[in-house]
């Protein structure tokens, strides 16, 4: 049985045009922010949920915390329907918005903290135990008295997430978590939720355009575009699926050496050596390195694959979105 | 009993959050002394031209204006989450925020702000009671000490629920700030005075749309020996209610508002 289960989830917004001159009524048009979209999530798993900006990523986040109501579908988590019983269900869960903060502006983020233990009633033990741990993996030590205010912004997501997770919740949803923080902190934030995931088993839903993000923590991925769910499954395989080119950098240890490769590799001068551009599939990667070898001997050679943005672009222009 | 707590806590927090900056609290709270200094200054001048106003002397003047100050800032003090922030928070989408957490919404926006620099203006008014008292002979008694709590405690909700319809049209994303603008600062600046000294339209809005008449002309009237509208003295009692009435309607308001944010979205 799963934890999350969504079935045909579906959601329409009227948008408000300005009103032209000279007409009464202000035009409306119907934007299809989700139309049926369907996939199970088991407990414990950390899925990363990507798609161009007005995908419908953040309207998912949103119905699945229980801030907004479906025009259609069923959706349970943890045998709850999100947008019943608010009060109830959302005890249950954490959410991160990576542009909102949640926590108290001009206070000291430790009275925020204590404000949340209030607020979701946990147990001063509880509360204390959670917190140093929370502290410790997220190194906030010395920051509990700073208000939010005069924090950096990777230091106010870290208070954010420790805020977000006080009452220990079974699922955390991400809204964009990343956005706008240093590698520093990038990968500090990472480190956190690959701990807080193995450690609790906290279901985690991440949301973001960040591709790094998803390879260094997620073995699933869902893609959604224009509403509607593309993909589903490893990334590795999602991955394989766009990334067909292979790109090559050699130097040579004398001048003058050309190598012969025929014209499904493209080749183009690159300081004092070469880059080419092949695809394993058409030129066998063997059949390159032997050509590369006969034209010289080589001084320095290295051999990357796609980077990762270009391939999820490629993969939205495919998709058409 | 809990949520009363967690609103003390808040409270206690933001205020320690704001004290940080002593200086500037201090200058800011100067400020609000000398801008409520300068309204009350308008009655003292009126005062001065014109022995009375209607039936109303000087003293009566005094007691009004003080009243309604004690009663507008008081809420601007506590109710700033919903006086302030409130409209701005359903713009931003701040509430989802707030819609996320096992609390009430109206509750949470509540502890999400205070404004203790709006001491000095209750200060102001507080005089002003003084003033009004002493001009105005009045002779104290319980239930007329009584009658005055009671219509601070309701005028308290009325200027809170006057203050939530502008949220309530920003759910509906409607833009309509000086609607609301007229009855809440427009419904202080005209009922610093008793309502019986304005034409017709305005003195049915503030009595019957925006019941400042109800929740304090009456009782104060009475308390001064001077019924306004010359109605029997039990209905002083009765009349400040009507605040809790408003503000009970615009909360039942409020509710049915998030229903259709939940379902429209943001």
């Amino acid at each position: 049985m799963s934890y999350i289960h969504v079935q045909n989830l579906s959601k329409r917004f009227t948008v408000r045009k300005k009103r032209e001159k000279g007409s009464l009524l202000r035009e409306k048009e119907e934007v299809q922010a989700l139309r049926g979209v369907s996939f199970d999530i088991g407990q414990g798993e950390l899925i990363g949920y990507i798609g161009p900006n007005g995908a419908g990523k953040s309207t998912t986040v949103k119905i699945l915390s229980g801030i907004m109501t479906p025009d259609g579908g069923e959706a349970v988590v943890g045998g709850q329907v999100p947008w019943r019983e608010r009060k109830t269900y959302v005890r249950r869960i954490g959410v991160v918005f990576g542009q909102r903060m949640q926590l108290w502006w001009d206070v000291p983020i430790l009275d925020s903290f204590s404000l949340l233990r209030d607020i979701y009633r946990v147990p001063e033990e509880a509360y204390q135990a959670r917190l140093s741990e929370l502290t410790e993996a997220l190194s906030l030590k010395d920051i509990l008295r700073t208000p939010l205010r005069q924090l950096s912004l990777g230091q106010r997501m870290r208070a954010e997430l420790c805020g977000s997770l006080l009452h220990r919740p079974e699922i955390l949803f991400l809204d964009e978590p990343t956005i706008g923080l240093d590698a520093v902190s990038k990968l500090a934030l990472r480190d956190f939720l690959r701990w807080e995931n193995r450690e609790h088993r906290t279901t985690i839903l991440l949301t973001t355009h960040d591709m790094e993000d998803i390879s260094a923590l997620c073995s699933r991925v869902m893609v959604l575009g224009h509403g509607s769910k593309l993909y589903d499954g490893e990334l590795q395989d999602l991955l394989r699926r766009y990334d067909r080119t292979r790109t090559v950098d050699i130097r040579y240890g004398r001048e003058g050496c050309v190598p012969a490769v025929p014209p499904s590799v493209v080749m183009e001068k690159n300081g004092d050596g070469f880059r080419l551009t092949y695809r394993p599939e058409s030129y066998p990667t063997a059949d390159l390195l032997s050509a590369l070898q006969q034209a010289g001997p080589i001084r320095e050679m290295t051999v990357q694959s796609q980077n990762i943005d270009h391939l999820i672009a490629d993969m939205y222009r495919e998709m058409d979105l | 009993m809990d949520t009363l707590r967690i609103y003390l806590r808040s409270m206690g927090i933001l205020i320690k959050g704001q004290l940080q900056y002593p200086v500037s609290f201090f200058l800011q709270t100067l400020a609000q002394l000398i801008m409520e200094g300068g309204e009350l200054l308008a009655v003292i001048l009126l005062v001065d031209r014109f022995d009375h106003l209607n039936q109303w002397g000087p003293g009566d003047l005094y007691f009004f204006f003080g009243l309604m100050s004690v009663t507008f800032y008081l809420t601007e003090c506590f109710g700033r989450g919903i006086t302030g922030n409130f409209p701005s928070m359903v713009r931003s989408g701040q509430l989802d925020t707030l819609l996320v957490r096992p609390r009430g919404i109206l509750t949470q926006v509540l502890c999400s702000a205070v404004d203790p620099r709006r001491v000095a203006c209750m200060a102001v008014g507080t005089v002003s009671l003084i003033i009004g008292s002493r001009m105005a002979e009045i002779s104290w008694s319980a239930s007329k000490a009584l009658l005055l709590a009671e219509s601070v405690f309701c005028g308290f909700f009325l200027i809170l629920g006057l203050f939530l319809i502008e949220g309530i049209l920003c759910i509906h994303s409607v833009k309509s700030v000086e609607i609301a603008n007229a009855l809440t600062y427009g419904g202080r600046s005209a009922c610093q005075y008793p309502v019986d000294v304005f034409p017709r339209p305005l003195r049915t809005l503030f009595t019957v749309v925006a019941p400042f008449a109800l929740v304090m002309h009456v009782p104060a009237s009475h308390i001064l020996g001077k019924p306004i509208f010359g109605w029997p003295g039990w209905t002083a009692f009765v009349s400040p209610l009507a605040g809790f009435v408003l503000f009970f309607v615009m909360t039942a308001l409020f509710a049915r508002a998030m229903r259709f944010y939940r379902s429209a979205g943001s």
